[in-house]
């Protein structure tokens, strides 16, 4: 068999062509000189290649509803602005709210996006839909960006998952239509080695067990059961080959330094962070980290000023270490939550559900950082200049990734569905 | 070779019968001879086997209780010389309250999996209730639908609220999933544009919503209890809700206007686009719905019986003659259209009785044939029955009474939970609609069965464990084997697997952990994942 059928085969049996064919490209332009290697040697050396070649994503997601005004848009000269103070930041002209100092100083890899805006105000209804760019329907299970990354983009010969999610997020959403392969690998505590992934006999008696377990399937096998019997087969070589990798490792944050540690500092959501560059350096194409409570409908103020507290340090730091590391110029790193809150302050000093403002931060992967798209009204209450939807938000995101918006998955009944339906990228985020 | 005919077809052959009422042994003869003639000359391979009778057995109470039989079971039922044994085990299994649950829990994954208001959840367990109170009493599935259909009141106290709360009584979505569930037809397709292949209008999926504008779903809290009403109600504030929360009904449906969304929308009037009924502008919301519920589930309307027939026909045999489950139309394929007909209406002479329907379907050659992998091609259609990944609660139910798993864990402040019913749920669910191709595994479910506490702290050969208890009863290991066998696949092992085991037994440290792994490698067995 030629080298250049085999890849044929290859490609037609992992299904999502345009990406592999892509990838394989990019493999057997880079690796020429290689090419006295078998193609599975090529592969394998190939692979962490491949991985820094491809584009991958973090998603930092804002569970609840993060107040505009005590985040990105600050409104000290309104009343609407309650008394949270804006801070300059090291791009000249961007002021952001005193509770994200840190960030304030990575503000020129940030593109702020203040003209976000939805009609969506109930939590699950619009997690799903700032998750999948699509209102929920009953009639079509829409995947959610990571399960769209990890489709286009990931590598299902991995031993590590391409799709990991660290938290609850809610109506975060998984695979849908593409089905339970794409779901994310959900792990709710960066500090500890994800459910089930360790192996409770010595590695020599898991295998034996593993291969007692294979010898008695053929028996099903052959009472008719031959296809079922082959995909768990496949199914659990994957997943031992995972438990069994070394490149679980990837998992485990004790083993970096106590300084970085506290670079990232001590919160779930520092970990989460620090996690997902160990994941993204070991190959994940897809992190979501989910910080959450955000829905300050009382005492916003002194609650959203300890959120920020949470996550300023961290964010700050992730860029920065993304940049330090080469991989941000190849990641995509998404700041957002479901919406924003009302301008109005309510009598228990809280904010209520706003989609028709809020802010969305991009950075990494094509995005010019240090500018502000977007603007609203001096109280707040609408957009005011270059309105963006979900949809061109979702545009935004296939573009900074390489991935074809247009491209269709079908539904159950055979409808093809774009993985986002109308909208334009907004092309001014991009350098 | 098997003939395809389209929905529209099928309503005109039904009209050819009349309303015999076949019993179930009647009504399976008739089927399998229908299936025959439709199947002309079979094609190579020929029809799989009838079962052996512990494949039998084991399929029998996973499809109708979700259960695994008990060793007692599986040999009372082996040593039993009746030629009426399978048919007695069927009327015995209906009868059983389990039967109730198993299906209630099924139809409760079919309304909540496609729910777009996720607190619906809050309704799962009064739904699942009574679905299950209902079913074991025999109500018939007209009466069923019907009940879905006019809900009111709180929903943790009605379930049949459970499908109007699933979609928050917002009318699109409502009436979209009730055309799907209770018709088998896709008309949501039709709610944006008028659909290029279907022939419903635009028009006519919005006068399906018109029965449907005046539900309202109202938040309630006593104390730290959240729960919603769901009821009907005919006025109406001035100034509407926004958000989409729509809490607050309407007093007539509006169909959007597409040029200009922003604009109210023009009234549009309940009209039933299966035989054009339809009820003046202003009529109040118990006459819609009730309204509604008649057309939609009269015998005159065979899409109604026609759905629920092919759907569990497709559960119980593996295939449908329609695939998807709930796509029946108006421009699809049909494999065997005559059976179904046939099936249909003898469903429909029998008042629509569900324990009826599974008796019939449990009772023909077709169901009872042994299992082969997907067919590759329709020709191949019904010539055996398929293997089917077991539902969530199913997979639970096997393993904990495999392996004797408490239903309930206690917790340190005494009071009670069903985690591990919860974290299988989670991690095995699946949308019951879904077709059977589309139902893949995970890794997170694999690492559940393989490195889970729960699985492995169960199968340790430990004083208070099943196996713990056997390897000190019973010596022997071949008898000890075939213990294990019975318990966790309800069957004897084959020659090759005893041979297999006892070589592994040899080569293991001790008869405990030789057993351990034994135990691992059943319940990790592709076979303990699936009905046969």
């Amino acid at each position: 068999m030629t080298h250049s059928g085999f890849w044929q085969t290859d490609i037609s049996i992992r299904g999502n062509q345009a990406i592999h064919r892509r990838q394989l490209l990019r493999l057997a332009t880079g690796l020429g000189s290689a090419s006295a290697l078998s193609f599975p040697a090529l592969l394998a050396q190939g692979a962490n290649k491949l991985q820094r070649q491809g584009k991958s994503c973090i998603l930092l997601w804002m569970q609840g509803g993060p107040s505009q005004f005590e985040t990105f848009s600050p409104k000290p000269a309104h009343s609407n602005g309650g008394d949270t103070k804006a801070i300059s930041t090291q791009v000249p002209g961007i002021q952001i709210a005193e509770n994200l100092p840190r960030v304030s100083r990575v503000m020129q890899d940030i593109c702020l996006i203040r003209s976000m805006n939805s009609k969506e105000g109930s939590h699950p209804r619009a997690q799903s839909l700032l998750h999948t760019g699509y209102l929920p329907t009953a009639s079509v299970q829409f995947p959610t960006l990571g399960s769209h990354a990890a489709h286009q983009l990931g590598d299902p010969d991995d031993e590590l998952p391409n799709f990991v999610r660290i938290g609850r997020a809610g109506r975060g959403g998984g695979g849908g239509l593409l089905g339970v392969t794409y779901d994310p690998f959900v792990m709710n505590d960066a500090s500890r080695m994800p459910d089930n992934t360790t192996v409770t006999t010595s590695n020599r008696r898991y295998r034996r067990r593993l291969k007692l377990r294979n010898q008695l399937e053929s028996q099903f096998a052959k009472r008719g059961a031959r296809q079922e019997v082959a995909n768990q087969k496949e199914l659990y070589a994957k997943s031992s080959r995972m438990v069994l990798s070394p490149k679980m490792d990837a998992f485990d944050i004790s083993q970096e330094s106590k300084s970085m540690h506290s670079a990232y500092g001590d919160t779930a959501f520092g970990k989460g962070c620090l996690l997902a560059r160990r994941l993204l350096e070991s190959g994940v194409t897809f992190v979501e980290v989910v910080a959450g409570n955000w829905d300050t409908h009382f005492d916003n103020f002194s609650r959203s000023h300890t959120l920020c507290q949470q996550i300023d340090q961290p964010y700050a730091q992730l860029l920065q270490d993304l940049k330090r590391r080469g991989i941000l110029e190849q990641t995509l790193v998404i700041w957002m939550g479901e919406f924003g809150r009302t301008p109005r302050i309510n009598p228990r000093g809280g904010r209520d559900h706003f989609p028709r403002a809020f802010n969305v931060a991009l950075s990494g992967s094509g995005i010019r950082g240090g500018q502000v798209i977007g603007r609203t009204n001096e109280p707040g209450t609408s957009v005011s200049d270059r309105p963006i939807s979900v949809p061109d938000l979702f545009q935004t995101f296939c573009q900074a990734l390489d991935i074809d918006a247009d491209h269709e998955n079908l539904s159950g009944i055979g409808r093809p569905i774009k993985i986002v339906d109308g909208g334009a990228a907004v092309t001014e985020a991009f350098s | 070779m098997l003939r395809s005919f389209t929905g529209l077809n099928m309503l005109l052959l039904l009209m050819n019968y009349a309303a015999a009422q076949p019993t179930s042994n009647q009504a399976a003869t008739r089927i399998d001879q229908q299936l025959q003639e439709e199947i002309g000359s079979v094609p190579a391979g020929g029809f799989a086997p009838q079962t052996d009778d512990a494949t039998f057995l084991r399929r029998a109470f996973l499809d109708l209780l979700g259960e695994l039989p008990s060793e007692e079971d599986t040999l009372a039922f082996l040593l039993d010389d009746a030629s009426t044994k399978r048919e007695k085990l069927l009327e015995d299994l209906l009868e059983d309250p389990a039967f109730g649950l198993r299906w209630g829990r099924y139809w409760r994954d079919v309304i909540l999996y496609r729910r777009t208001e996720p607190r619906a959840i809050l309704s799962s367990d009064a739904l699942t209730q009574f679905l299950k109170t209902e079913l074991n009493a025999g109500t018939s599935w007209d009466s069923l639908a019907r009940n879905f259909i006019t809900a009111n009141g709180d929903i943790k106290q009605n379930g049949a609220t459970g499908l109007i709360m699933a979609h928050g009584g917002r009318p699109e979505e409502t009436v979209a999933e009730l055309s799907r569930i209770f018709m088998g037809i896709q008309i949501q397709c039709a709610q944006c544009h008028d659909h290029p292949t279907d022939r419903w209008k635009r028009e006519q999926f919005h006068q399906l919503a018109a029965f449907f504008p005046r539900v309202a779903i109202r938040p309630q809290r006593n104390g730290n209890d959240r729960t919603f009403l769901v009821e009907g109600r005919d006025t109406f504030p001035r100034r509407r809700r926004m958000n989409n929360n729509r809490y607050i009904g309407t007093a007539e449906h509006r169909m959007p206007n597409l040029e200009q969304p922003e604009q109210p929308g023009t009234i549009t009037q309940p009209v039933f686009f299966v035989n054009g009924n339809q009820l003046g502008l202003g009529s109040d919301d118990t006459l819609r719905r009730e309204q509604l519920a008649q057309w939609m589930t009269s015998t005159e309307n065979p899409w109604f019986a026609a759905a629920v027939v092919n759907r569990l026909w497709s559960q119980l045999v593996g295939q449908g003659f329609y695939e998807p489950v709930d796509d029946l139309g108006p421009d699809r394929q049909c494999t065997a259209p005559k059976t179904l007909n046939y099936l249909v209406g003898a469903f429909q002479a029998n008042d629509h009785d569900l324990k009826w329907l599974f008796r019939t379907i449990m009772s023909t050659a077709a169901y009872q044939r042994e299992s082969r992998s997907q067919p590759v091609a329709e020709t191949s259609a019904f010539l055996a029955n398929r293997p089917q990944r077991l539902s969530a609660d199913t997979l639970f139910n096997t393993i904990a009474g495999a392996l004797g798993i408490p239903e309930r864990v206690q917790r340190s402040n005494g009071r009670t939970r069903n985690g591990a019913r919860r974290l299988f749920n989670s991690t095995f669910g699946y949308d019951p609609s879904l077709t059977r191709d589309s139902i893949s595994g995970s890794v997170q479910q694999s690492l559940l069965m393989m490195n889970s506490q729960l699985v492995n702290n169960a199968i340790q050969a430990k004083s208070g464990t099943r196996l713990g208890r056997l390897l000190q009863q019973i010596p022997n290991n071949r008898r000890l084997l075939l213990a294990l066998y019975l318990r966790i696949l309800a069957r004897q092992p084959t020659p090759v697997e005893e041979k297999t085991c006892l070589d592994y037994l040899r080569d293991s440290t001790s008869r405990d952990e030789g057993f351990e792994d034994i135990l691992w490698s059943l319940v990790n067995s592709t076979e303990f994942l699936h009905r046969n």
